[in-house]
C-alpha cells in the first residue's frame, strides 16, 4: 500500500497509542472528582496542557480540547459571534476555507451576520490591501486558514495578526490544522488557534481551540465548568495526553522531517512535469506537504479509483466537501478544466522515495490507460 | 412564482451567494423563495436532478413546471437578467 493522503489523515503513532492505553488504564478518575484518583487526572491534563504551550510556544492562550477541529472552529466563530454580536455583525473570510469554517459562517448568516470575503492574490494569498479595505468599525471576526488544505497555501498570518492588532474589537481566528505538526508556526500573537491531532500522527477524536486568556467566548456545548468553562463534558484525560504526545513527538523532528518532505515534493514535481496535460495547481507559497495538481482530461474520481487498483492512495478535494469542481483550484487558476480535474498528493515523513517511483509508475500507466477510454 | 433554492451549510459558494439572493428576494417580492438543504432534502434533490455544483435556484411556472435554473455563483444582474426574461416569456 502506498499511502498519499497525509492531509486527510495520519496513521496514529504507536507510542501515542501506548500512552493513550497507559493512561486509560492508569488514570480512572474523572478529573472533575475532588478525590485522589480525580486530583491524578486532573494534574495529567495539566501537565498536558502545559506541554501543548511549551511547544506551540502559547504561554498567553488558554487550551481548550475539542473534538477536534471542526468543533474547534465552531466553538471559535461561534463563540466569539455571539459573544460579541452586540458590537457587530460583520465577518471576514476567505475562498479557501475548509467546510468546518463555511458551516458556522453559513449558520450565522441566517441570524443576521454579514460575511465578506478577501480578495486573493494571482498565488492565492490573501491581499493586505483588500483586508484592510474590508475591515468596518462592525467588523468583529476575522477567520482565516494558516494552510489551505487543497492546495497548501500557507497565508501570512502573522502580517494579518499585526494589521488587526489596530482594531481591538475584532478578533482573529486561525484554521491551523495543516499547519500544526508540519509546519513552524508563531501563534503568539493569534487570537484563537484550531488545530486537530489526526493530522500529526495522533488520534481522531482530539483536537484543540487555542484561546487568548483575555478573550471571552460563548461555550457550544452548555452543561457547566469542566477542566475549561468553555467546554463542557467528562475531560477526555487519555485523549488529551495522546494530544500532547504527538505533538512532542512531532515536534521533535519537524525541521528534518520538513526538509525530507520538501525533497520528495521536488522530486516528484521533476518526474511528471513532462506530461501536456498534467498542470501543478500548488505554487511556491503552498507547504511541500500538499502537491495539488490537475490532470486535465480525466475525471478526479476516476484517477483516484485507477491509482486505487495500483494500491495507490490519494484524495480529490477536501475529504469534508463535495462537488463537481474545486472551487480553491478554480480561484487560483481561473480555468475550469483545471478545477474539474484536481487531485491532491499529500506526504509527510513517513513517505519515501521509492513510495514516490512507484506512484510516477502507476500514474503514468493510469494516465496512458485513461486517456485511451 | 416559487423558487426553490438548494444549498448546504457546508458550502462556500452558498455563502458567497447569500447576499447577492437576500438582495434578489428584497426586489422581488412577487417571488416566493423556498430553502432545501441539499444535505437533508435528499429526495428533492434527487428529483430536481440537482447534480454537485451548488447554490441552485429553480424557478416553477403556476403547474410547478420547471421553467428555467440558476446554477452556481452568479452576479446580481445575471439574476435579474434572468428573471427579466422569464417575466417577459410570462
Amino acid at each position: 500500500m502506498i499511502y498519499l493522503d497525509y492531509s486527510a489523515t495520519t496513521p496514529v503513532n504507536k507510542e501515542v497509542l501506548d500512552t493513550f492505553n497507559k493512561v486509560s488504564l492508569d488514570f480512572v478518575g474523572n478529573p472533575n472528582s475532588l478525590h485522589k484518583l480525580g486530583v491524578e487526572s486532573k494534574n495529567l491534563i495539566d501537565k498536558s496542557i502545559e506541554q501543548i504551550k511549551q511547544i506551540l510556544n502559547v504561554p498567553n492562550h488558554e487550551v481548550i480540547f475539542t473534538s477536534g477541529s471542526s468543533e474547534a472552529n465552531n466553538l471559535a466563530i461561534k463563540g466569539i459571534c455571539e459573544k460579541y454580536q452586540n458590537r457587530g455583525k460583520h465577518i471576514i473570510t476567505t475562498e479557501l476555507e475548509h467546510s468546518s469554517i463555511y458551516g458556522p459562517l453559513n449558520y450565522l448568516s441566517e441570524l443576521g451576520f454579514e460575511v465578506d470575503f478577501v480578495k486573493l492574490d494571482e498565488f492565492g494569498m490573501v491581499d493586505l490591501e483588500s483586508l484592510k479595505s474590508l475591515i468596518r468599525d462592525d467588523t468583529i471576526l476575522v477567520s482565516i486558514t494558516a494552510v489551505n488544505s487543497e492546495i497548501g497555501i500557507k497565508q501570512p498570518i502573522n502580517e494579518i495578526a499585526e494589521i488587526l492588532n489596530q482594531y481591538p474589537k475584532c478578533y482573529f481566528h486561525v484554521d491551523a490544522t495543516q499547519a500544526v505538526g508540519k509546519v513552524k508556526v508563531d501563534l503568539t500573537n493569534i487570537d484563537l488557534v484550531s488545530f486537530s491531532a489526526h493530522k500529526f500522527f495522533g488520534l481522531k477524536g482530539i483536537g484543540c481551540l487555542l484561546k487568548k486568556n483575555n478573550i471571552v467566548i460563548n461555550p457550544q456545548i452548555n452543561g457547566g465548568k469542566s477542566t475549561s468553562n468553555y467546554r463542557s463534558g467528562t475531560p477526555t484525560v487519555a485523549l488529551d495526553a495522546s494530544l500532547a504526545k504527538a505533538l512532542r513527538l512531532v515536534y521533535q523532528d519537524i525541521g528534518v522531517a520538513y526538509k525530507h518532505v520538501e525533497e520528495l515534493n521536488s522530486y516528484l514535481k521533476e518526474k511528471i512535469k513532462d506530461y501536456d496535460n498534467v498542470y501543478i495547481n500548488s505554487n511556491e507559497y503552498s507547504i511541500p506537504h500538499i502537491l495539488n495538481l490537475s490532470v486535465v482530461g480525466i475525471k478526479p474520481e476516476t484517477m483516484l479509483h485507477a491509482l486505487e487498483e495500483h494500491d495507490i492512495y490519494i484524495s480529490t478535494q477536501s475529504a469534508c466537501a463535495t462537488g463537481a469542481s474545486s472551487k480553491a483550484v478554480m480561484a487560483l487558476t481561473k480555468s475550469i478544466d483545471r478545477a474539474n480535474s484536481s487531485i491532491r498528493i499529500s506526504l509527510s515523513k513517513l513517505t519515501t522515495k521509492e513510495e514516490i517511483d512507484k506512484f510516477v509508475d502507476a500514474f503514468d500507466k493510469c494516465i496512458k490507460k485513461l486517456l485511451l477510454k | 412564482m416559487k423558487v426553490l433554492r438548494f444549498s448546504a451549510i457546508w458550502c462556500s459558494a452558498c455563502l458567497v451567494m447569500k447576499k447577492i439572493f437576500k438582495h434578489v428576494e428584497n426586489m422581488h417580492p412577487e417571488l416566493e423563495f423556498i430553502n432545501y438543504d441539499y444535505d437533508t432534502d435528499e429526495e428533492l434533490v434527487e428529483k430536481y436532478n440537482i447534480g454537485t455544483t451548488i447554490p441552485v435556484l429553480i424557478f416553477l411556472d403556476e403547474n410547478e413546471n420547471e421553467i428555467t435554473r440558476i446554477v452556481g455563483e452568479k452576479s446580481y444582474d445575471e439574476i435579474e437578467e434572468i428573471i427579466a426574461s422569464i417575466s417577459k416569456e410570462g
